[in-house]
């Protein structure tokens, strides 16, 4: 047990960030209550590696280095989900939008909340064994929410990615600090909110940053020391002008004027040192192939293309690079010189597709901002198909103007980070889909200097439309919707997909909600009071399956915060 | 990617780097004679600095030093401000109590203000509550006036040190509309 006393000066902090709800932001504090975790957990590369074929622990954010998160437990059924009650409910201190996937290891549960707490707790009752407070730097800088979305755990660490944008890394038995290092300068617009994935001894990580004109990148640290290994640029210093594409992956016109761009870059090609793209969400894992598949979010700043042209590579695409020395093993881009901010954030899905000839593939899946599921071939990135829209798409792709131009789906819209699931026995990929009309306005604006959000324009709701959310499966070898399910709200968060016929994933007004997964209908309905925004996770103890979901609400879409983690059983 | 519109930051004042509460108590006194005791302004075109963002507080600070920012008021107090003279002076205005102020907001405009501010995705920004984060300026409970007169620059391009997030979208907002979140915005508390 060990306490140490928070800095004196934080208490002056404290106040300024009051009105926000959390305690403790800028101390880093340890305080234990209960017991430490009994054993140290002791997580190889090979639980790493199978974790998907297994139902006793969850091990990475997105359920294994594939990301299908699909839980092949499967003692919750459509047949006794209605039965589905809570067992324990984890309050935290922080009563802030929460994104993350508890990670479960041997009956003890680690979760994360915004500001970078680390709370480890007995899964079974859920008594707190350690709580760890990130002492926070002195400058923060992010966009859309103080959020956290969870640990990595490898042997016996874990590690997280913080708002002043440092790697951590934490004994995983008493919640100490084992070491910590800078991943790039947060005065300049960096930030970390994704879990960091593990594997072969190497923490790997993205950054936030796209609204504050950063240079974005995915980065490899040693396990042992938080030795940088290798670093990814997702922007090229060279050649980032690209195809000058004029058509998206759709083959629907951009309404580029090129010949503008190409003389402009001409005069000045500078800007690529702060054109964005940033890696908001986890990168899936092929160890045969010994690669890494992520998406790259949008440029910089997101709807005023003037001053970056080009098809600002490799922005808004999907990038495989090697595992052992991050270089490019191929790339696809979705929208050349997005001037709409619907970039690529939610985490690629490893899976085999079917190719256009019928014959099955690796592959690997995407949902974009777009509504649109995009499926690929593993070995060259290249587009097998694209699925149907999942929401509604209008006047695509009309250019920003100053009083502002209405197009669907708004900037909130399609898949946003939200993680989709996919069902191995039906051949479904479940999205969340998010419909709220907006219109988009530009504006001039000069680089900053990372020190303040730079758009270049604004989005507006169109307040005499209707929002609403909408649940998607879509069958990846045809490309068609097979079921909708509809909800009042836009949906933010995870799904999570399991071997007993079920979907589960939250809304805004709190309601974390069980469909069957072959038909959308709602088997089954809890509200827990704030925003079920985060991602759900299923684990084993006690021979008992478990449900467990954080409820925080969210910052971007404004839904009702709260501070807690759900935990369900089956009586 | 997350939409953008957000974005927040949000400073823990703390001890390092010279963000010294104390220190910038000292240094804050030339600064209260309009902007009011502990930052709590009673001149309603002077902004209350109690509780708001100690990032902003910075940015601002530095802003009106290199000419980003013009307030022809503001000059002789900044021209030889020190980066840490403007960190202490940040601290110790994050970590000051804001009180309410007098304006009785009009129940009608602040009802419309309140729908206007969420079609226009404010709390995006500005956070639940329009409490600020990071750069982004804590609003809630500002004066009336001083809330009116810089979504006013902004839209006639008066003020243009917002890196144009602001600027664009004051041109959606009629002068109504200003009024309308000027009671919404300093209603809230």
């Amino acid at each position: 047990m060990k306490n140490t006393t928070p800095a004196p000066s934080v208490q002056l902090l404290l106040a300024a960030a009051a009105f926000i709800v959390f305690g403790g932001c800028a101390a880093e504090t340890m305080s234990q209550k209960g017991v430490a975790v009994s054993a140290v957990p002791e997580v190889s590369q090979a639980m790493l590696t199978a974790a998907g074929s297994q139902s006793q622990n969850w091990l990475h954010t997105n359920g294994d280095y594939s990301q299908l998160r699909y839980y092949p437990g499967g003692q919750i059924t459509t047949g006794n989900v209605g039965k589905l009650r809570v067992k324990f409910v984890v309050q935290t201190e922080v009563v802030e939008s929460m994104e993350t996937a508890p990670i479960v290891v041997d009956g003890t549960m680690y979760l994360t909340t915004a500001y970078n707490h680390v709370y480890a707790v007995d899964a079974d009752t859920g008594k707190e064994r350690w709580h760890h407070k990130h002492k926070m730097g002195p400058v923060t800088t992010f966009c859309c929410g103080p959020n956290n979305r969870g640990v990595a755990i490898a042997g016996g660490r874990l590690f997280m990615g913080t708002l002043d944008a440092k790697l951590v890394a934490l004994d995983a038995k008493t919640g100490e600090r084992l070491w910590e290092v800078q991943i790039a300068d947060p005065e300049k617009g960096y930030s970390e909110t994704m879990a960091p994935t593990v594997v072969e001894d190497k923490v790997l990580v993205g950054t936030n940053g796209g609204e504050y004109g950063i240079r974005g990148f995915v980065k490899a640290f040693a396990a042992a020391d938080g030795k940088l290994l290798w670093t990814f640029y997702t922007i090229p210093e060279k050649g980032h002008e690209g195809v000058w594409a004029v058509n998206d992956a759709t083959g629907r016109n951009m309404k580029r004027d090129i010949a503008a761009e190409k003389a402009r870059l001409a005069k000045d090609s500078s800007f690529w040192q702060r054109l964005g793209g940033g890696v908001w969400m986890n990168p899936a894992v092929d160890l045969t192939a010994r690669a890494l598949w992520f998406v790259v979010g949008n440029p910089s700043p997101d709807l005023y293309g003037a001053e970056r042209p080009g098809d600002n590579l490799y922005t808004n695409s999907l990038v495989a690079v090697s595992l052992d020395t991050g270089t490019l093993k191929c790339h696809f881009q979705y929208i050349a010189h997005d001037v709409w901010d619907l970039d690529a954030v939610s985490p690629p899905i490893l899976v085999d597709v079917k190719d256009q000839a019928g014959k099955m593939i690796p592959g690997v899946i995407h949902g974009g901002k777009t509504g649109h599921i995009y499926v690929h071939d593993r070995s060259n990135c290249n587009l097998v198909r694209f699925s149907e829209a999942m929401i509604p798409q209008e006047n695509m792709w009309v250019l920003p103007t100053a009083a502002g131009a209405r197009m669907l789906p708004g900037a909130n819209g399609g898949v946003e980070w939200s993680p989709m699931s996919f069902d191995p026995t039906t051949r479904l990929a479940i999205a969340l889909n998010l419909h709220q009309p907006m219109t988009y306005h530009v504006e001039a604006a000069e680089y900053p200097g990372g020190s303040k959000l730079w758009l270049g324009g604004a989005f507006k709701v169109i307040p005499t439309e209707k929002q609403w959310g909408r649940v998607a499966a879509v069958d990846i070898d045809t490309g068609k919707v097979v079921w909708r399910h509809d909800t009042e709200q836009p949906l933010i968060g995870g799904g999570l997909a399991t071997a007993g016929g079920l979907y589960f994933f939250g809304e805004g007004n709190g309601s974390f909600n069980a469909l069957d997964s072959k038909t959308g209908k709602k088997l089954w309905s809890f509200n827990c009071g704030a925003g079920a925004n985060a991602m759900p996770i299923s684990y084993m103890v006690g021979g008992k399956q478990h449900i467990a979901m954080g409820c925080g609400g969210n910052t971007q879409i404004d839904y009702k915060r709260g501070n807690s983690v759900f935990v369900f059983t089956v009586d | 990617m997350q939409f953008a519109l957000a974005a927040l930051a949000i400073v823990a004042a703390q001890a390092a780097w010279g963000q010294d509460v104390e220190a910038g108590r000292q240094k804050a006194e030339p600064c209260l004679a309009c902007h009011g005791p502990n930052g709590n302004s009673t001149v309603p075109l002077f902004p209350i600095l109690a509780g708001q963002t100690a990032r902003y507080i910075y940015l601002q600070l530095k802003d009106f030093q290199e000419g980003r920012r013009q307030e022809p008021q503001m000059d002789p107090f900044v021209a030889k401000l020190s980066r840490e003279d403007m960190f202490d002076l940040a601290a110790f205005f994050a970590a000051q109590k804001p009180r309410p102020t007098p304006f009785k907001p009009d129940a009608e405009k602040a009802a419309r203000g309140e729908k206007k501010a969420a079609e226009t995705l404010c709390t995006m920004c500005h956070l639940k509550g329009f409490m600020g984060q990071n750069e982004i300026p804590r609003v809630a409970s500002q004066h009336y006036e001083y809330i009116v007169k810089q979504m006013r620059d902004f839209k006639a391009g008066k003020r243009t040190n917002d890196a144009g997030n602001m600027a664009s979208v004051s041109k959606t907002l009629s002068d109504g509309d200003i009024d309308d979140l000027g009671h919404y915005l300093a209603g809230l508390y």
